[in-house]
């Protein structure tokens, strides 16, 4: 790993806990999902699972230890992994308009998943049912985000990239 | 663009059918109709051990506590998770002893608050003042 390499991850990973952080005051409405698959695909696998770490611990750091903390040290890195593997296959913004679309779908899957381990099935269904609605706005402001954004983002990205050699 | 705004649109619209859906099937809905139920308050250090019993329409629990909060000392606090019981009995749980009323239904700890417990005929809601 080189100094620009850690730079660009340390950068990055502020660059997301401020975008969540800005857009927090709206339930539900994240760029991080849009930022993780641009990272994914143009900055390649291992930078990129280190940025979701980094951003997984500085939530720790911000909000505090919790078992949703756990979750979100796998679905973020699963997310970039998927995403990183897809891009070979997805050539426009659609498909990842679908993949984080789909993310935020089962986002709470997910946390349920994790919850129920802590407090059994019972309670993670019903934290499952409890926050279908917000899974659905996730999923649509997410799939909106993405196909608006993706590609302008994905230019600027690239150029920055190239300018500081960095792939 | 035009793709985009079409798409945009088409996931808009199947959000909109299948939070309709939520609606129908998934989410809490209370039975309308005369109800009975029994609100039980128990305050150790205060010595409030309190039974009351309500015939109610409302659907959800809250609503019966709003309406009867004269005489169940209820304080009721809006949070961004929703409704806080903060205090039975004209008694406010002191946050500094690590004081809150746990809330069950029918002898069992409830898993949503009083936002969404709907009220069902013959139930016993149980708020007890608890440490953390």
């Amino acid at each position: 790993m080189k100094i620009h390499d850690i730079v660009l991850i340390g950068l990055l990973s502020a660059l997301t806990t401020a975008g969540k952080l800005a857009l927090s005051f709206i339930p539900n409405v994240e760029i991080v999902t849009l930022f993780f698959i641009l990272f994914a695909v143009t900055l390649g696998l291992k930078r990129s699972l280190l940025i979701s770490l980094v951003f997984s611990i500085v939530e720790i750091l911000l909000y505090g230890f919790s078992t949703w903390v756990l979750g979100y040290f796998i679905i973020w890195p699963l997310l970039v992994i998927v995403a990183s593997f897809l891009s070979k296959r997805i050539k426009t913004e659609y498909g990842y308009a679908v993949l984080g679309g789909l993310f935020g779908l089962f986002f709470g899957m997910v946390f349920a998943l994790t919850e129920s381990f802590f407090y059994g099935p019972a309670y993670g269904f019903a934290y499952w049912v409890n926050g279908l609605v917000f899974d659905l706005i996730h999923g649509v402001s997410n799939f909106i985000l993405i196909l608006l954004l993706f590609k302008p983002l994905k230019k600027i990205l690239d150029s920055q990239l190239m300018r500081f050699n960095l792939i | 663009m035009k793709k985009k705004i079409l798409a945009i649109v088409a996931v808009v619209v199947v959000f909109a059918l299948l939070y309709a859906g939520y609606q129908a099937f998934l989410a809490p809905k209370g039975t309308e109709g005369s109800k009975e139920v029994t609100i039980k308050i128990i305050v150790e250090p205060e010595e409030i051990n309190e039974t009351f019993t309500y015939k109610t329409d409302h659907e959800f629990l809250t609503d019966l506590l709003k309406e009867k909060q004269d005489e169940l000392g209820a304080m009721l606090e809006s949070s961004e998770y929703g409704t806080m019981v903060a205090g039975m009995m004209n008694y406010k749980a002191d946050q500094n002893k690590n004081e809150f009323f746990l809330f069950q239904v029918n002898g069992e700890d409830s898993m949503v608050g009083t936002d969404d417990t709907p009220i069902q005929d013959g139930d016993v809601y149980t708020f007890i003042l608890t440490t953390w």
